[in-house]
């Protein structure tokens, strides 16, 4: 990757410098005022108190980019109808009812009775729906059982299915979330409380997932399938909170249980692949899905008063997640041989989530603040570690025993130490530093121990009252134990494989790799935000950052990454009447990675160098990819009232992305060109026009205007057939203009 | 008898006070009638004018204000949200916490907008029935004033549903406080993300450790410009962590699209057309994932 020019860490160096210099002055110590909340008004609250508002609306084309949450997905009229109503005239209590989006699968409704201060009841619903590319075709039937037509010609390749073209059918790639709730808060005495929530999801629809025909790692034959969602979801809490002169606290336990319809998803093979048992017609493939699941947990979280100058908080949790759904077996394919039955029934398996927070705060001086807090955080698993004679990919026998594969326990701990102070000085400024050590253990992991010193220095300044300025600066040094690249190996194989392996071969990545996740890592952030107001009507914003994680020991795997952001906003409000805010924004996401490119066998060896070179251990069989994310966002929103009777708001935004990968390979025998780069587009105006027809009577006009393109290569000239090895969905690319106008009338009564 | 003249010292001062409270309501009134001032017109149909006890009680709020009462308005009253003053927010802060400090509302002092020197006037309008911070139609807009690196984030191709308000920024975060990362309501990024998505929350025969850690590690929960809020593209976004013999250690370029090669390796679900349970397998042959 070239090295960028670093613009917001230079600008926030010369910032720095000017705002220590200000700091000089001397001025009165006043309070510091967030500027940024001096915004004028960019977002229009519907008026409180009753209403009926109800219309007809018109979606100009079916879509999946502009319909994906707000159910206006398919081209046609909808009903606008919403209602909120209360009624506050009885002495001590009140209703009120909302019900939106009730012509859509978006549609929401709640319902409270309260006595404030006492008694609450809430009970409500909330529908969702998510919709994805539908524009994908299948020439599978069924639902989680899926069948090829009867009169399918398979192959070995998807260019032999003479009978996929008239074969293939759409389907709709829609997931819908519906969910019912109650609640209840009672306040029992001045000192304690309890409150109580139930809800009910159930989530249904169509995905899509990847399945393959694969008996080793070298041949496979995958298929897109569509992947039958049908999910439920039960919680309750009780949550019990006591408030004194000193000590409020919360206790709450809640339950929570998952619950899924299907157990598998099998399909017929439609390729000819590796002989009889596994092919066309006869061959099935089977994937499990999301196993059912509960949650049982607890938290407690509280603050004591120590003195006015000191306070503890505390917030700890501890769930306990089990999942012992019975197995699949070892294939859904009947036709191949499995002699070595399952070691159990299920997993019976447990992890329990403990977790910690807590901070003392201290003020010593009034102008200085203290804090030390301490984080915890442990995954503590409760498997049985079994050894699993593995069917691979439905594709073969049931293998020798010394191919047994064994399920092992990921503990995982995690502790962060550390304090901050900061002192308020002159000018409204405050200097913040802060510390903290964190240390992450892991079990079978490919490293054991890290530890990470952060060091974060913030300085806020507001030298006028119509200026701020809050610049942030970060420094993390996280440092890996030895990177144990046969610990994968060991944890996940037979001792029979083990010890027939030679002990350099013993790895299943590459031994130069380091997990970024795991390992040693510098990091720097900057972060700069300058508020200012040129005059009374007018708020202008500046926000830099610049955060950069360097993995400086990583040989292989991700090596670098950059990421810069610039921000900008300006609002301008004349008059209580209108009001406008133009903003953009430049985000610049760049990663380095490298691989080596390498076969196995005797090659494997990557500590032996020897003639000829053996891939594994030969830096000519490296490849580095580049990668850069450019978002460039543009926005404006109006709202303006014309006059007492006509109102206007408009809401405009525009996007436009672009992502590239560039490859470079050292070797000749090794070729990787540039992939394309992928753009996207984005215009999106929404316009809501109000007219008052008379007291108490509203006519509305909505538009808004969609225009989302895209040109990722994933999609561009692939057909379902494109790729022998591999049936798509042959979805296109999104390339979506919709127009959409709505019209609605409201009538409002106290 | 000591016990009876307490009681009715407590009596008495009770009876006072309640006098003293409606004495000051009617006083408020006087001036700020409720043809004459919108935003006591408003409190009319808000929770807060149902407060136990007295209707309308002012001074709950804004304190007795007695050199605003004498003044005839030209001073503050004790404590005053706006817009001719605007009390310190600790004051502003302070008098909402005297009834909701019990509430969600505990971690505050500390927190990160606390330290920012808002108070809970800066988001909510206690005169309102309904306003930005609870509306989850529009609440983001109130957010995104203070937050606009989140904003380019929130248009990007994959995102949640946030602008349509079926997610809501306090659905994740807790702005009144919180002891976890990044002010978020759970303690860690997988409890926040696992209280939706309960069908990734296991435990898994076997399982994919950077997804039990940290969502984060792979995905942008703000949005992200490539598909299901991932960092990067697949392959490279698996490749940054696998490097195995074969398949996975090979670069996966332009000769791999229609014209070319088309590899399975790259188009499609890339990776994911093999090892689609990439959340965790609980099938008995599911060790690489695949089933």
């Amino acid at each position: 990757m070239k090295r960028s020019i670093r613009l917001p860490f230079q600008l926030t160096a010369a910032a720095s410098l000017v705002l220590s210099a200000s700091h000089a002055l001397t001025a009165e110590d006043e309070a510091y005022t967030p500027l940024a909340l001096q915004l004028p008004g960019t977002a229009v609250l519907a008026a409180a108190g009753n209403r009926v508002e109800l219309g007809l609306s018109h979606t100009s084309d079916d879509n999946f980019m502009f319909g994906q949450y707000n159910g206006l997905h398919e081209n046609g009229v909808n009903l606008i109808g919403n209602l909120q109503w209360q009624d506050f005239s009885a002495e001590d209590s009140y209703w009120q009812v909302s019900l939106s989006d009730l012509g859509l699968d978006t549609r929401e409704g709640l319902a409270t009775w309260a006595r404030p201060g006492r008694l609450k009841f809430r009970v409500g619903f909330d529908s969702q729906l998510q919709v994805r590319n539908d524009s994908g075709r299948t020439p599978f039937r069924g639902d989680d059982r899926l069948l090829l037509p009867d009169n399918w010609t398979s192959g070995l390749s998807t260019a032999d299915w003479d009978q996929l073209p008239g074969s293939l059918h759409g389907f709709e790639r829609e997931l819908e979330r519906d969910k019912l709730f109650a609640e209840i808060e009672a306040s029992l005495n001045d000192h304690w409380s309890l409150d109580s929530h139930l809800s009910y999801e159930s989530r249904e629809g169509t995905g899509d997932i990847g399945g393959a025909i694969a008996p080793d790692r070298s041949a496979g034959d995958a298929v897109l399938l569509p992947l039958p969602v049908d999910y439920r979801t039960t919680e309750l809490d009780l949550g019990l909170a006591y408030r004194g002169s000193a000590l409020s606290v919360e206790g709450r336990v809640a339950y929570s249980d998952f619950d899924n319809k299907n157990e598998i998803l099998t399909w017929q093979n439609p390729y000819s692949s590796f002989g009889p048992r596994v092919a066309y017609p006869s061959g099935t493939g089977g994937l499990g899905l999301a196993p059912d699941n509960d949650q049982r947990s607890a938290r407690l979280t509280g603050v004591y008063v120590l003195s006015p100058y000191a306070r503890l908080q505390f917030d700890g949790s501890y769930a306990l997640n089990s999942q012992d759904q019975d197995y699949l077996e070892y294939s859904a394919n009947g036709n191949l041989l499995a002699p070595e039955s399952l070691p159990r029934a299920n997993l019976d398996g447990e992890v329990a989530v403990t977790q910690f927070g807590g901070k003392l705060l201290l003020r010593p001086l009034p102008k200085l603040d203290l804090n030390g807090f301490y984080r915890y955080r442990e995954r503590d698993y409760d498997v049985p570690r079994d050894g699993y004679r593995y069917i691979r990919g439905d594709g073969q026998n049931q293998p020798r025993a010394a191919l047994t594969v064994y399920n092992s326990a990921r503990d995982y701990e995690s502790e962060t130490l550390g304090g901050e102070a900061s002192y308020r000085l002159p000018l409204r400024s405050r200097l913040r530093f802060e510390y903290a050590f964190e240390q992450i253990d892991r079990k079978n992991a490919a490293v054991d121990h890290t530890e990470e010193d952060r060091y974060t220095l913030g300085y806020r300044i507001q030298p006028w009252s119509q200026f701020s300025a809050n610049i942030e600066l970060l420094y993390g040094d996280r440092q890996a134990d030895t990177y144990q690249w046969d610990q994968s190996y060991y944890a996940l194989l037979d001792t029979e494989l083990i010890n027939a392996t030679p002990d350099n071969q013993r790895y299943i990545n590459h031994p130069e790799l380091s997990q970024f996740f795991l390992s040693n890592r510098e990091q720097q952030e900057v972060k700069l935000d300058l508020s200012y107001l040129p005059g009374a009507n007018w708020n202008l914003a500046l926000n830099l950052l610049w955060h950069e994680d360097d993995y400086d020991k990583s040989e292989l795997g991700l090596t670098e990454t950059d990421w810069q952001r610039l921000n900008l906003s300006a609002s301008y409000a004349p008059g209580s009447d209108i009001s406008l805010t133009v903003y953009g924004g430049f985000d610049r996401f760049e990663s380095e990675q490298s691989s080596r490119a390498f076969r196995g066998g005797q090659e494997k060896d990557a500590f032996t160098i020897y003639p000829p070179l053996p891939q594994a251990s030969d830096p000519g069989r490296n490849w580095d990819l580049d990668s850069k994310d450019d978002s460039f966002t543009l926005g404006a929103q109006l709202t303006w009232q014309a006059s007492e009777a006509l109102s206007l708001a408009l809401d405009y935004s525009f996007v436009d992305t672009t992502a590239e990968q560039r490859l470079t390979t050292f070797d000749d025998g090794l070729v990787a060109s540039d992939l394309p780069d992928v753009d996207t587009t984005l215009h999106h105006l929404e316009a809501v026009g109000s007219w008052v027809v008379r007291e108490g009577l509203d006519l509305q006009l909505h538009y808004q205007y969609y225009r989302f393109k895209t040109d990722d290569w994933a999609r561009e000239g692939v057909q379902t057939d494109t790729i022998g090895k591999l049936l798509t969905f042959g979805d296109r690319n999104a390339n979506e203009q919709i127009h959409y106008v709505g019209a609605s009338v409201t009538y409002h009564w106290q | 008898m000591a016990g009876f003249n307490n009681k009715g010292v407590a009596i008495c001062c009770g009876a006072l006070l309640l006098v003293f409270s409606l004495a000051g309501n009617a006083q408020c009134l006087d001036c700020h009638g409720v043809e004459d001032d919108p935003a006591v017109a408003r409190l009319s149909g808000a929770v807060h004018g149902k407060l136990p006890g007295d209707e309308e009680n002012c001074i709950a709020c804004h304190g007795t204000s007695d050199n605003h009462v004498d003044s005839l308005g030209d001073e503050s009253p004790d404590v005053s949200f706006g817009p001719n003053w605007k009390s310190p927010a600790p004051d502003r802060a302070a008098s909402c916490q005297s009834c909701h400090e019990g509430q969600n509302h505990r971690l505050w002092s500390g927190s990160a907008h606390e330290q920012e020197n808002l108070a809970c006037d800066d988001c909510h309008n206690a005169h309102q029935q309904a306003d930005l911070a609870t509306a989850s139609h529009q609440a983001e807009q109130l957010c995104l004033g203070c937050h606009p690196r989140v904003r380019s984030e929130l248009n990007l191709p994959s995102r949640h549903p946030i602008r349509e308000g079926k997610t809501a920024c306090t659905d994740c975060h807790d702005p009144h406080g919180s002891l976890g990362e990044a002010s978020l309501k759970q303690l860690s990024v997988n409890d926040n993300c696992l209280s939706c998505h309960e069908d990734k929350r296991g435990p898994f025969l076997w399982e994919h450790t950077p997804a039990t850690e940290d969502c984060s590690t792979c995905h942008r929960p703000h949005g992200s410009m490539h598909e299901r809020l991932l960092t990067a593209r697949s392959p490279a976004l698996c490749q940054q962590c696998h490097a195995a013999a074969f398949h996975p250690s090979l670069p996966y370029g332009g000769e791999g699209l229609p014209g070319g090669a088309p590899s399975q390796y790259l188009l499609g679900k890339s990776c994911l057309n093999c090892h689609s349970q990439i959340h965790g397998s609980n099938h008995p042959s599911g060790a690489r994932l695949i089933r």
